[in-house]
């Protein structure tokens, strides 16, 4: 026994020398800040530019910033489990149907009155202020022109029609921008009509659905299928990539936002964020919003993910100017949440695994 | 003496709460309207493709190693001493990180399939490709990850041999493929069972590979029930149906030893001295273990390398999630050794502790980390904890434990019971007492298990990704959670750095295993 001794001794003081976990390390250990308090941030993005946006905010405001990133249902969770011990101060989630669930499980409260109100479309602000929206992501196509013509496409019905069987690739239902997607057309739509175009999608699907939108394009460029369901900033990082050959890839097909029929607009989802219903500092969280809607924080918050800011005078990340123009579609997004379990329900029930 | 069965007591309260609790939420909590949707719909489905895998996963890794293991134990071809440590390496990647690369070079786009295209002019469309996204895709993943473990301990067995019962064999004018079958085989069996059994319910806890492949397993229904139906108590009788596969397997394990001939009777222990294959031969098994070798480790590991330096390798701090993963591995591995030696301990001294310890430890192991944190979040809701600071890293330390104990008892009680019952016998009859026969005699024969288990830990802990996720304090990253982060959003070539890292940071641990593993067996052979 005593030649295991040492062994679990070494291994017993690794872990009482670490370091204290994260509560008194900034996310910027050279700023001075902390001396206007700390704010927590339960955030559903992992980009190496917010520990910039972070950093930038710590440094505008002297408040230190402390954030735990994991995904949507996990902080969900955590929260619920923690109850009104939760340090969680705002929660960031890049999806609306996502940041409804927080808010349908209580866990989010009404943000006080500010100027963030005159900054954000009124649309993309939870009626009840439980949540607002911070940057935009369209939810589209990649089609090959060679293949198919933009009229066959530029309808989410369009995708039902017979003449594209063979012709579809599509990520998993699970993923929630597919789910989102199919709470508009439910709202729109009925569940079920939405149901038939989920079993026709099915029916002219190329392959199962597999991989994630970038893998859709892809196979796009390779001549697999002729239509992907993508979101934009997928195929706007691809025209990005230092890769010559993903480059190329997303240049020999074209990027189209269908619309749900005549004057309804495109299927437009956001990075929003939410005060936590035990939020020990929201004057902090308040002022975070702020900080993200000034053009510094909507660069900052959009320059890697390729999102497109929500502040009209912010300036667009390069790449961006390869998208189509758009109308947003006028649906509250507050459907996308609602109708989250009906929408996994119709896709499980047409096989769209 | 009287207290171990109170330490095993104890021992299996600490690993089995998270589990327990997360199974009685989900058996008390109502499922409604979800739970019934997922019974109509999705578990049959579920539940055929968790046993499809496991079924095509069993059959690739006794492929891969058993063959691999008689051939580097018994027989002395071209780089056989490269082979008996290099095929260990694979359990340094985890699954989800050989499932990212595989799908990669395996996608329409990749490499293999743009050769194809480039040499033959023909569209995606005009030919067959075997697709990665699919039941015998992830099985191969899963396999050409977790072989290592039955190739260990076939290895193990296969070198302990002993000699009289090969040289009779040989002697009463058997061939080697008989000796293989009907010798070597039968008396393995149980060691390659038990190898198999941690792989398998590996396997079937997986949620990184299979739902990045987009396999629809019972892991990943207990997710997908949790996160498009917001029924944690959905997942967590999911979870049940996972935890009763994986039991299904230790029973078969247990079948499968059943009395075969665990203990040798024979005191001369020398390993067989090792055969020379005629040329071509040699050659041949060269080349079987080089093609397991570059399908499991060194094609997908180069392939992350030629993305990382393809794209640049400046992505954010790398260096802090390096640490915190040792540190968490560390800390984690140190408490599951000690619960692992109270369990294996505490099952030599009466038959509850055993049955009790092996219950906790198999559950523990064969619930996915998703429903260990999810037990987890149930306790702190319970006592009013926050998951923050040194409080977050008590929680995810006790849940690596709970999660991996299994992983260490196994080659732990493998290693206590390959200690000969002579010298527990010729001590008892000198007078010596229960813990004297245990820290004199048992512990000292089964160190090099002992080492093996604690490394086995480490490097399983250092890949943990769902309850890290969960539980971890603030500003805390781990290597996996970033993999996984940069990879679910599709930046695939920033999540080959932190991955090459954890492969890298496990290599360490399993070279030293590999090396020790070696060197015991040569210790024998010479000895």
């Amino acid at each position: 026994m005593k030649r295991f001794l040492p062994v679990l001794a070494l291994a017993g003081a690794m872990a009482a020398c670490s370091p204290a976990p994260s509560d008194e390390t900034p996310a910027n250990p050279d700023v001075e800040v902390g001396s206007n308090g700390t704010l927590r941030i339960y955030s559903a993005r992992h980009y190496d530019s917010d520990r910039l946006m972070y950093e930038a905010f710590e440094k505008a405001s002297g408040v230190k910033v402390l954030y735990r990133e994991a995904g949507a249902n996990q902080l969900l969770e955590t929260m619920k489990a923690e109850g009104e011990n939760s340090p969680a101060d705002l929660i960031i989630a890049s999806d609306a149907g996502a940041l409804w669930r927080f808010e349908d499980a209580g866990l989010t409260q009404a943000l006080p009155e500010g100027e963030f109100e005159s900054r954000i479309p009124a649309r993309l602000i939870d009626d009840g202020r439980q949540w607002v929206g911070l940057a935009r992501r369209v939810r589209g196509v990649a089609y090959d022109p060679e293949r198919i013509s933009a009229d066959q496409v530029d309808e989410w019905s369009d995708l039902a029609d017979p003449s594209l069987e063979g012709e579809i690739c599509a990520r998993s239902s699970t993923n929630i921008y597919n789910l989102s997607l199919m709470g508009e057309m439910i709202e729109r739509w009925g569940a079920d009509e939405a149901a038939n175009w989920a079993d026709a999608v099915v029916n002219n699907m190329a392959r199962q659905p597999q991989g994630g939108d970038t893998d859709q394009i892809e196979a796009v460029a390779a001549g697999l299928c002729g239509v992907a369901i993508t979101n934009h900033y997928y195929w706007v990082r691809m025209t990005q990539s230092s890769s010559s050959s993903t480059r190329e890839a997303a240049d020999s097909t074209e990027l189209l936002f269908p619309t749900f029929g005549p004057d309804t607009g495109v299927h437009v989802n956001i990075t929003g964020a939410a005060l936590a219903a035990h939020a020990k500092n929201p004057d902090l969280a308040l002022e975070f919003i702020e900080f993200l809607l000034t053009p510094e924080g909507q660069a900052l918050l959009v320059d890697e993910t390729k999102e497109i800011p929500i502040s009209p005078d912010a300036e667009r990340p390069t790449g961006l100017d390869r998208i189509p123009d758009f109308e947003d579609s006028d649906m509250r997004l507050s459907a996308f949440g609602e109708h989250q379990a009906e929408a996994q329900r119709i896709y499980d029930e047409a096989g769209w695994n | 003496m009287k207290s171990l069965p109170v330490i095993t007591l104890v021992a299996a309260m600490v690993i089995g709460a998270p589990v327990l609790i997360a199974l009685m939420t989900g058996l008390i909590g109502g499922g409604g309207d979800a739970w019934s949707h997922i019974v109509s719909t999705q578990l049959l489905g579920y539940t055929l493709t968790t046993l499809g895998v496991l079924l095509l996963t069993s059959l690739l890794i006794i492929l891969f190693a058993v063959p691999a293991a008689w051939f580097v134990s018994l027989y002395d071809f071209p780089g056989r001493g490269f082979f008996e440590w290099a095929l260990i390496l694979p359990l340094a990647t985890p699954g989800y990180v050989l499932a990212y690369s595989w799908a990669d070079i395996m996608d329409v786009a990749g490499p293999l399939q743009s050769f194809v295209r480039d040499t033959t002019g023909l569209s995606a469309r005009d030919y067959w490709f075997p697709s990665l996204y699919s039941i015998p895709g992830l099985s191969f993943v899963m396999a050409c990850a977790l072989f290592p473990y039955a190739y260990l301990t076939a290895r193990a067995a296969f070198s302990n041999l002993s000699l009289c019962t090969m040289e009779a064999a040989r002697s009463l004018g058997a061939s080697p493929r008989r000796i293989f079958l009907n010798v070597a085989l039968p008396s393995a069996r149980p060691a390659i069972f038990a190898g198999l059994a941690l792989a398998l319910m590996e396997t079937a806890a997986d949620y990184g590979a299979a739902s990045y492949l987009g396999v629809q397993t019972l892991s990943v229904g207990i997710f997908r029930a949790w996160h498009s139906f917001s029924e944690p108590a959905v997942a967590a009788r999911l979870a049940f149906l996972l935890i009763l596969i994986a039991f299904g397997l230790q029973f078969i394990e247990r079948a499968a030893r059943g009395k075969g001939g665990v203990q040798q009777t024979a005191t001369r222990w020398r390993t067989p001295r090792r055969q020379t294959p005629r040329r071509l031969a040699g050659w041949l098994i060269a080349g079987g273990c080089t093609s397991v070798l570059l399908l499991a480790f060194v094609f997908p590991v180069a392939r992350l390398i030629w993305l990382s330096a393809e794209t640049g390798l400046g992505h954010g701090d790398i260096w802090r999630p390096f640490f915190n993963s040792l540190v968490l591995a560390g800390a984690g591995s140190a408490l599951a050794f000690v619960l692992a030696l109270s369990v294996v301990i505490g099952a030599r001294q009466n038959k509850v502790s055993q049955i009790m310890g092996r219950i906790a430890a198999g559950a523990g192991y064969a619930a996915p980390g998703i429903v260990l944190a999810l037990g987890a979040l149930f306790i702190l809701s319970w006592t009013s904890f926050s998951i923050a600071g040194p409080a977050a890293l008590v929680f995810l330390v006790w849940i690596y434990a709970s999660r991996f104990t299994a992983a260490g008892a196994e080659p732990l009680n493998a290693a206590f019971s390959r200690a000969p019952a002579n010298l527990g016998y010729a001590a008892r009859s000198l007078g010596a007492h229960r813990m004297q026969r245990l820290m004199r005699v048992d512990l000292p024969v089964a160190l090099s298990g002992a080492a093996a288990a604690a490394i086995i830990l480490f490097v399983e802990m250092l890949k943990e990704l769902p309850a890290t996720l969960m539980l971890r304090p603030f500003n805390w990253d781990t290597l996996a959670v970033q993999a996984h982060a940069y990879a679910s959003d599709e930046r695939l070539a920033a999540a080959t750095l932190p991955s090459l890292l954890i492969t890298a940071a496990g290599l360490i641990p399993v070279i030293l295993l590999s090396v020790q593993l070696t060197r015991a067996g040569e210790a024998r052979a010479a000895g």
